[in-house]
Order: structure tokens, then sequence, then C-alpha cells
């Protein structure tokens, strides 16, 4: 009943936003008639002379995006210019803006990420990869969106696949991957100083400085800290959520020849900062409090990669990563090594076959130092992980494309795996697009699947005794598996509007549940055990859709809305008695909506609002909330610009996410951030 | 944050209206590069004579193709509807392959087609055919004319023996401005 009535509320909050949104627009197009600008005769390229051509400025479309348009799965490409715009100063907060992804900030250091449902802190149904290195955490399943830090105005773009992309990245690519690429060192010549600061002690600063290195080298370097404080006191009794980022790296490119290209990057970095748990405190008897705790990360990280061009087109690139990193978290301490090689080859094979397969390996080493409340059996293991896969994309007629592939990929787990994918694209013209798929993905299991021993509860019972709820790994882990069905559709409806659409069906199998198992006395500890043992006996259906649009008002005003849908069910085995599984739909919003603004107001200044409604969350009882950020831009010339932003204009607190894995959720806060970019 | 909280929804969004007015009347931004490469083509049919016999007649229109994926949307029909070039106007036609390059005087490549640019390139080797593209060896694999981008502006470069292979006359005044392939061994 609260429920229905807080969405209902929800929902007339929208419309009445919508429908003042539109009176304004309406407002600012009867302005758009009246305007002397539309007097002037339009900038007409063709009375350019050829010396003029020569100096305009022009803004380009990636090249990749492009050929994104004629792809067969649901893609979104993020690029610098959004990112800059977004006033983002964290990856998750850029993320919000993409159609299809789940961010919801837990605390001021915590985020929970996810697409296409099973949002959580450690959402471990989503791949993200930095330059082609894999950030998903091989203990934790999931990414620590803690330790993901970098500076965002080296991000060329970030690409985001909704779905299955296991047939290309192999398992844990299964509800999507989020791809972020860096610029090329050539791009970044030069100085760039930036420094901001604002509200809940958040402030920043980056130094970077590019050059060339002989005749065909580029490279950069770059020192950046990055400061938040902890929530509100007045939101929450012990906020412990601070956090504070302290890092540096290069990346360097050479054209060793025209054909041939090498880069080579690295970064450190150390975060730090803590959380509020609630969790069990062993004493006699044990109790539940609540405190705050420590957390820390440092990691980095090594890169090369070389790629050759033939002539033909085919391309050939290698590329390898170590990569090592220490996570502190509730207590305990991971200790992580990976090295990892891939190798890939593009083959254009007569005129229809457009070929790509690959070969990898990857070795990651653990040692884990465990607590009394989380620890991991054994604590140190090392896995291997090698694959292969192939993709073939087939012109079939003029305007239709098949693309099969398959992934076959070997883990110590589980063994063999194969993740099969199939997509038909078919374009009847320059501008539509409509385009059909099937893959099969998996997530495979961790060492925390396998080995975790945690203490969840504390249950006092009768006659001073006390009963303690274990979670329990299952060393006989299977895959979770995804069978997935979409389509969509693209299209340039006019010289100003694009959409584009989504929909999607997706059966999941043998999907992790915590079975109870009996209880027994623990005569030693003096307690009842109440052990919860992990196992994979439900199975979920999920259907949904996704579509956005981009509206070019005027040639100096953007207008992107976008929404996101998705109801899933989830079905447990006649043997399961899981008490907790049904209520994994519930960690994601139904439904959420959003509108974009980016608004050119001339001589240098930029206007851009995001307005979005996320719906509720039924488990963990979040009501849904609406938000407003607004960013205020001013370039003052080539070398130097400010902004401002404001982020929660609309209420000064919400709550994003329930409290999950001891974490105390926090409220999202009103903020805002100044900034100044200073480049030389 | 006191003052921000102040601040109620109402108003706020009345700003950010008001502000969208503005938008409407500032100065336009850097124009989109396709909008620009749209211009050069153009350019390039008043500064390049085609071989007699590349035209039916003295009004036939001067074809432009798109070759493959067409990187300009609708930009270039929209520019060069109603203009001419002497007494001649433009047809912008759209074709997967070169088998109906007899109808192109300019054939554009885009590098969305870097893959089979080669082959497209071999294909068309009769004269009358002005080749533009943007792939990095462009010029190399035979084109005439390739634009490269050079930070926010774009550059062209030609390629002498390739035009000559083509009979075009490339004026001197777009070759001035023109980076000059190098000779072929």
């Amino acid at each position: 009943m609260s429920e229905s009535l807080s969405r209902g509320r929800a929902g007339r909050r929208i419309v009445i936003l919508l429908v003042r949104v539109g009176v304004s627009l309406s407002l600012s197009l009867g302005v758009e008639i009246r305007s002397p600008a539309q007097t002037l005769p339009p900038r007409d390229l063709t009375q350019f002379t050829l010396e003029d051509l020569m100096n305009v400025e022009v803004v380009s479309v990636s090249k990749k995006e492009q050929k994104l348009a004629k792809t067969g799965a649901a893609i979104v490409v993020m690029t610098q210019e959004d990112i800059r715009r977004s006033g983002a100063t964290n990856i998750p907060d850029l993320l919000r803006m993409v159609p299809g992804v789940n961010v919801a900030r837990v605390d001021h250091s915590t985020w929970a990420v996810s697409i296409r449902g099973f949002n959580d802190v450690y959402a471990n149904k989503v791949l993200v990869l930095i330059d082609g290195r894999s950030v998903y955490h091989p203990v934790f399943s999931g990414v620590i969106w803690y330790a993901q830090e970098m500076p965002l105005e080296n991000i060329e773009r970030i690409e985001v696949i909704r779905g299955p992309g296991g047939t290309v990245w192999g398992a844990n690519a299964m509800n999507g991957v989020i791809n972020i690429i860096t610029k090329s060192a050539k791009d970044t010549s030069g100085g760039l100083i930036t420094a901001g600061g604002g509200s809940d002690a958040q402030a920043g600063a980056l130094v970077q400085y590019g050059g060339k290195i002989g005749p065909t080298g580029s490279y950069r370097v770059y020192g950046r800290y990055a400061n938040v404080g902890k929530s509100d006191a007045a939101a929450f009794a012990q906020p412990a959520d601070a956090k504070r980022t302290q890092e540096g790296g290069f990346r360097s490119d050479w054209n060793l020849t025209p054909r041939d290209l090498l880069t080579v990057q690295g970064e450190v970095r150390l975060v730090d900062g803590g959380q509020t748990l609630t969790g069990v405190i062993f004493r006699v008897p044990p109790i539940t409090a609540t405190f705050g705790q420590p957390a820390r990360d440092d990691d980095g990280n090594l890169l090369a990669r070389w790629t050759h061009r033939f002539l033909n087109g085919s391309d050939i690139s290698v590329q390898a990563y170590y990569d090592q990193s220490h996570v502190f978290v509730f207590g305990v301490n991971n200790w992580a090594s990976i090295g990892n090689v891939d190798f890939q080859n593009h083959l254009r094979i007569g005129g229809r076959n457009d070929v790509v397969w690959g070969l990898s390996y990857r070795a990651n080493a653990n040692r884990f130092s465990g607590n009394s409340l989380v620890t991991l059996h054994p604590l140190e293991r090392t896995d291997s992980l090698y694959g292969a896969f192939a993709q073939d994309e087939i012109t079939l007629t003029q305007t239709l494309s098949l693309t099969l592939g398959s992934k076959f990929e070997h883990n110590s787990y589980t063994g063999f795996e194969i993740e099969p994918s199939a997509q038909l694209v078919w374009a009847p013209t320059a501008h539509h697009t409509v385009w059909t798929s099937a893959a099969k993905a998996i997530r495979q299991p961790s060492n925390i699947d396998s080995g975790l021993e945690t203490i969840s509860a504390v249950q006092p019972l009768p006659g001073g005794l006390y009963g303690l709820v274990t979670v329990s790994g299952n060393p006989n882990t299977k895959v979770e598996q995804l069978r997935d069905y979409e389509t969509g559709y693209r299209a340039q409806l006019s010289r100003r509007i694009s959409i584009d659409v989504t929909g999607f069906l997706s059966f999941y199998k043998n999907l992790q549940t915590t079975e109870p198992e009996a209880p027994y006395f623990n005569p030693a500890g003096g307690y009842l055990a109440i052990p919860l043992v992990f196992d994979y006996k439900a199975h979920a259906v999920s259907y949904g859709a996704e579509a956005f649009a981009n509206w070019n008002v005027t040639d100096r005003w953007k207008i992107s809305p976008g929404l996101t849908m998705l109801n899933m069910s989830v079905r447990r085995d006649a043997s399961s008695h899981d008490p907790t599984i049904e209520q994994t739909p519930g960690y994601v919003p139904r439904r959420s909506y959003q509108v974009r603004s980016f608004i050119n107001l001339g001589r240098g200044f930029e206007w851009d609002q995001t307005l979005g409604y996320t719906g509720p969350l039924a488990s963990g009882d979040i009501p849904g909330y609406t938000r407003l950020d607004a960013r205020f831009g001013w370039r003052l010339g080539e070398s130097c610009d400010f902004s401002l932003t404001a982020q929660n204009l609309l209420a000064p607190r919400h709550a994003e996410f329930p409290d999950i894995h001891f974490v105390d959720h926090m409220q999202d806060q009103r903020s805002i951030f100044g900034k100044i970019t200073w480049r030389f | 944050m006191a003052l921000l909280s102040s601040i109620d929804t109402t108003r706020m969004l009345s700003l950010f209206l008001i502000l969208g007015a503005f938008a409407l009347r500032a100065e336009p931004q850097a124009f989109d590069e396709y909008q620009v490469k749209a211009a050069f083509l153009y350019n390039f049919a008043k500064f390049v004579q085609w071989p007699s016999g590349s035209f039916a007649s003295s009004t036939d229109p001067i074809g432009i193709c798109i070759i493959g994926q067409n990187p300009f949307g609708w930009t270039l029909e929209n520019m060069v509807r109603g203009k001419m070039v002497g007494d001649r106007a433009f047809a912008v036609r759209q074709f997967s392959d070169t088998q109906q390059a007899s109808q192109c005087q300019i054939l554009f490549i885009g590098s969305a087609e870097w893959k089979r640019t080669r082959a497209l390139l071999e294909a068309v080797k009769n004269p009358g055919v002005l080749a533009v593209g943007e792939s990095d060896d462009f010029t190399e694999l035979g084109g005439v004319i390739s634009f490269r981008l050079d930070g926010p502006r774009v550059r062209i470069k030609v390629n002498l023996q390739a035009a000559e292979h083509a009979k075009l006359r490339i004026s001197s005044k777009l070759l001035s401005l023109a980076e000059i392939a190098k000779k072929q061994p």
C-alpha cells in the first residue's frame, strides 16, 4: 500500500516536471521564431572559400560510431564531449547518463552499478574493461567501483553494450560490457591542470603533461588527487564514508612504422577511506553493532599493446598486462596479481567474410587474510583461464548481414564453457537498421563462491544461548547461464532526430541461491550454528526495453530523452529453501526515465541539465526519486575553462540503495562542485 | 548548502528554461566534420575539370556518389540542392559498390570502408572519376584526394599521378592549399 502510494506520488511529480519542461520548451521555441538570429543569413558552408574551409574547426564523430550504427547489439557510446558536459567527477556518476545502466550510490565511497538487473555492490554479471584490461575482481566477483579512479579528461569514449558479450569478451560479460577507452598520447600533448572543490569536502586536482619522443613517439604523464568527505551526520549517525584518491600514470604511443602502433601505459593508485558497517562483533555473547571501518585499495598495472595493420585491411594485435592490487574492506585483505595476454587477428576473407578470432590466457594469484567475520578457504589460490574465440560477419546481401561466433573458454572451476551468439542485421537504407540476436553467456564462479566463510547475523536464543547465521561457499560450483534474445531498431529519422530502441527476453539458469542447512550445536563455541550454503537452484526470466533519442532542437541545443524498463521474475527449484532469492528483482527499479539537455549559450557558455526519475526498489524499501543535475560551463578561449556542477537540486537528500554486504547505506546529498581547467 | 536548499524546484526550472531560450540566440559552435567535408566536395566540383566525354550533355548533373556507408547523413544532399556549377546541377547517389561508377564524377569512399578501399579503387581506374577518401593510405592506394584531420581542422592531400591517370585537371588554387602526396616508386 505504502509502496504504491509513494510510486503514485513520484509518478505525479515527474508528470508535473515534464509538463513544466514542455511549457518551457514551447516558450523557448516561441523565442526562436522572433529571435533576431533567425533573420541573419544562415551560415552556409557553400559560401565559404577553400581557405575558409581549411580554417573551420570541426567536431568529429568517431569513425567507430558510424560502424556502431550497424551493429547487431544494444550499444551506446559516450564521447569525451558527453563526459566533459556531464560535470561528473567519477565514473559511476558518468554511467548514470547511459540509458540501461542502473547506478546507485550506497554511500560516498560505495557504488552499485549494473545492467538489466542483479544490482549489487559487487554486481557480478557485468564486465568492465579499461583499455582492454578487465577490472572485474577475480575474488569479489564484481567491479570494486571504490577503486576505479582515473582522470576523466583522458577518456576518449565509453562504450556500453547491454546484453551478453561472452562471444568476444568471455565469462562474466553476461548482462553487459562497459569498455572505457583512453585517448592516445598523441591527442594529449601539452600541459593540463585542473583544480576543483565543492560541498561535502570535495576536492580534486590533476596535473598532466604530454609531448613527443623522437619523430614517432608521444607520451603523457599525470598525477591526480581527489577527495570526498563523509556523508552528512544529520542523515546518519556515524558516517565513515570519506574517500581520498592519489594516483599517477603514463601512456606512450609509438608509430613504429605507418602500420605498426605500440602502446605502453601504466598507473599506480592509492585509495583510502571508509564505510559504516553493521555486523557481528565477537564478544561473549556476540552482538550486532554499527561501526566505522576503514577501507583501502592500492593497485598498479602495466599494459603493452602492439597492433599491425596489413595493406589488405586485415590486422593483428597482441596485448599483455600485469595488474597487482590490494583491497582492504570490512577488515579483510586480499592481494591479487593478474597476468593476461590476448592475441587478436582480424581478417577479410573474400568479399563477404569479415572474421575476427583470438586467443587469450590469464593467470591470477590471490592471497586472502580474513578475520572472525569473513574468511576464505583456501586463503591462497592461483587460477588460470584460457580461451579462444572466432566470429564471422557474413555479408548475405547488400542490406543483410549475419554474424556468427563463439567463445571457448576453460576456467579452473567448471572446465570448458562455450558462449555462442548469432546476430542478424538488416540495414535497408543508410538511415535505418533493424537487428536481432540470440546468445548464450555465463558467469563463472570465483573464490568467494567456492570458499567463503562468513558470519552474517547473530540470533539471541532463550536461556542465554545464541545462534550464529553463517554463509558458506560450496566447492561444487556451477556456472550461472543466460540465454538471451534481443531485437532492436536504430534510425536517423531526420537530420536532427535519431532514435534507438531495444527489446530483450532473457532466461537465466542456475542462479546462485543460499540454502539453509540443519542447525547444529557447536559445543566448543557454545553456540547454535545456523548454516546457509551456496547452491545454484534458482532460475529467472526477464524482459524489458531500453529506448533513447537524440534531438538537435537547434544547432546549439540538444535534448536526449531515454527510458529503461525491466521486468524480472525469479523461480526457485522445488528443492530450494532460499528465503531471499525472490527479492533479487527488487534491487533494480522496474522503470527509469531521464531527459538530458545540452545548450551552447554562445560566447563559450554552456548550460546542461539532466532530469531523471528512478523507480522504487521493492527490496529494502527504497522509494523512487527524481534528480536534477545541472552544469554551467564557461570556455575562456582555447586554454581555460570553468564549470560549476550542482547535483540533486530537487531534494536535499535521498537514498538510492539499501544496506548490503554489511555496508549501511547513506543518502545521496545535494552537492555543488566547481572546477577550473587550464591547458598550455 | 543552506543557500541551495532555499532555491526551490520551480525557480530552478524557470532559470533552466530562460537560459534555454538564450541558446537560440547565441553564436553557433564549430561545424560537424562531415558538414565541412561535404562543403569540400562541393568545392572540388568548382576546382576540377573533368575530361570531355565524362558527361552525356552540357547540362548533365555532376554525380557525387557515396560508396558503402554514408557518413554525411543528409548533409551533402541538403548542401548541394539547388546549387549549380556552370550549367550543371548536382546529383547525390549512394551505391554499395562501384558497378555504377560511370554515373559518378566524384566518388567518395568513407573510412568505414577502409577494408575494401584498395579493391574499390582498383575497380574505378577509368578516367573521369575523382576518387575522394579519408583513410590514412587513401592516396597511396591510388585515390586522388584524401581528407585528413589535423586537430580540429580538415586538410586535403592530392595524388597528382592518380589525377593525371584519371585525366582530371585540378586547379592550381586547390593544389596550392593541398598537401601533395609523394610520388609512388
